[in-house]
């Protein structure tokens, strides 16, 4: 009788790390094409945005806020993120978080080098 | 007693894949969390150094986008084609506009399209750049699906096409550092202005570029292993999917080197 209730692995019985691979299926060719559409629509924006706005931190913000949302759909569609246990998703997102904050904080500082 | 404590899970107690990825495809995500951070350190200091300089002033832009016609044909090119780097540059160094107290708007130094001399076209070629990108990583990305139904003439396919917009984008790359460098940039001298934008520039885009040469020859590896028929012995195409998580690792990074160089 088994003590346990998560899922077990189809292949645990002969589970080799070296070797073992889970079953993959495919998730069709629709959503990838999608996507594609989507990123070439914010990349569309971003040239909008750059022609049509004067510079400004504002509009610096909704340029990363715009490769942000790329970034979502290029590491969660083409790179299957979504796809994946959530338990591998929050190692590698997670840090990234962090470092987004670290970038616009060190633009931010930035402006203060100069009057040093 | 005891078995009550352990009926939650033995997810981590060994003998399966806590990730339930192979042990490849979780060192492949752990290689590019790595490479993330060395290229966050390029963008983070690209941005805390591009934003310690003044910004070129839209007023300038403006000003000079009037007075150009006059007074830089006139003055260095005689009527001739004002936007070649002989006279364009001198002229806004006169101007103030390019000088090593403020940062280049983009928007002057990147502004050549292919066969289409004298035209001030900021933007556009970037832009055409990241769209090849975008598509070759879709093509890759189609080649997984295929890899994934154990289709491989259409591995073969969708392979052949990325290898393709990798070249396609090496080339791009290429002929704008070649218009840079033509221009009289160094990685410590800059016509345009501050050394440390040229540094920063040829830093980044060649480090990126590098990244993509690397894809590419990866990616030949994986179109010559599959035509051999190497995946389908082996019964999966795990590993175009590895290298496939590089190449759209690539197409990732080109997305934030555009909005940091060519927008911001």
């Amino acid at each position: 009788m088994s003590v346990s209730n998560h899922k077990v692995n189809k292949n645990t019985k002969n589970y080799d790390p070296t070797v073992w691979v889970p079953e993959t299926h495919s998730h069709g060719t629709k959503d990838i094409w999608l996507k594609f559409w989507i990123l070439l629509g914010l990349t569309v924006i971003d040239v909008a945005f750059y022609f049509l706005m004067p510079p400004s931190m504002a509009r610096n913000i909704i340029f990363i806020a715009l490769g942000i949302i790329k970034a979502i759909y290029i590491v969660g569609t083409f790179m299957h993120m979504k796809h994946e246990k959530l338990s591998l998703a929050t190692m590698i997102i997670l840090p990234m978080i962090f470092i987004i904050f670290f970038l616009v904080w060190m633009m931010y500082e930035g402006n203060f080098w100069g009057s040093i | 007693m005891s078995t009550q404590t352990i009926s939650k899970s033995n997810t981590w107690k060994g003998g399966n894949s806590p990730f339930n990825v192979s042990y490849g495809k979780l060192m492949m995500w752990i290689f590019l969390l790595s490479d993330a951070f060395t290229f966050s350190s390029l963008l983070i200091g690209y941005g805390a150094i591009r934003y310690s300089f003044p910004s070129t002033q839209i007023e300038q832009i403006d000003q000079l986008q009037l007075s150009f016609a006059e007074n830089v044909q006139e003055k260095y090119a005689n009527g001739a084609d004002a936007h070649h780097g002989e006279f364009f540059i001198p002229a806004l160094r006169d101007a103030g506009v390019f000088s090593e107290k403020q940062w280049p708007s983009p928007d002057l130094v990147f502004n050549h399209f292919p066969f289409a001399h004298g035209l001030h076209l900021p933007l556009i070629f970037v832009s055409l750049m990241t769209l090849i990108l975008i598509l070759s990583s879709v093509t890759m990305v189609l080649g997984v699906e295929a890899g994934q139904r154990g289709d491989k003439k259409d591995v073969t396919k969708w392979m052949l096409w990325t290898i393709i917009g990798g070249f396609a984008f090496l080339g791009c790359q290429a002929w704008e550092w070649t218009n840079f460098i033509t221009a009289g940039a160094t990685p410590w001298s800059n016509p345009y202005g501050p050394p440390t934008f040229a540094a920063l520039f040829f830093l980044v885009t060649g480090f990126h570029g590098f990244h993509v040469f690397s894809g590419v020859v990866l990616n030949i590896i994986i179109f010559i292993n599959n035509i051999k028929g190497t995946y389908e012995r082996r019964g999966h195409y795990e590993m175009v999917e590895k290298v496939g998580l590089y190449w759209h690792f690539v197409d990732l990074v080109w997305v934030f080197v555009f909005t940091f160089f060519y927008l911001i």
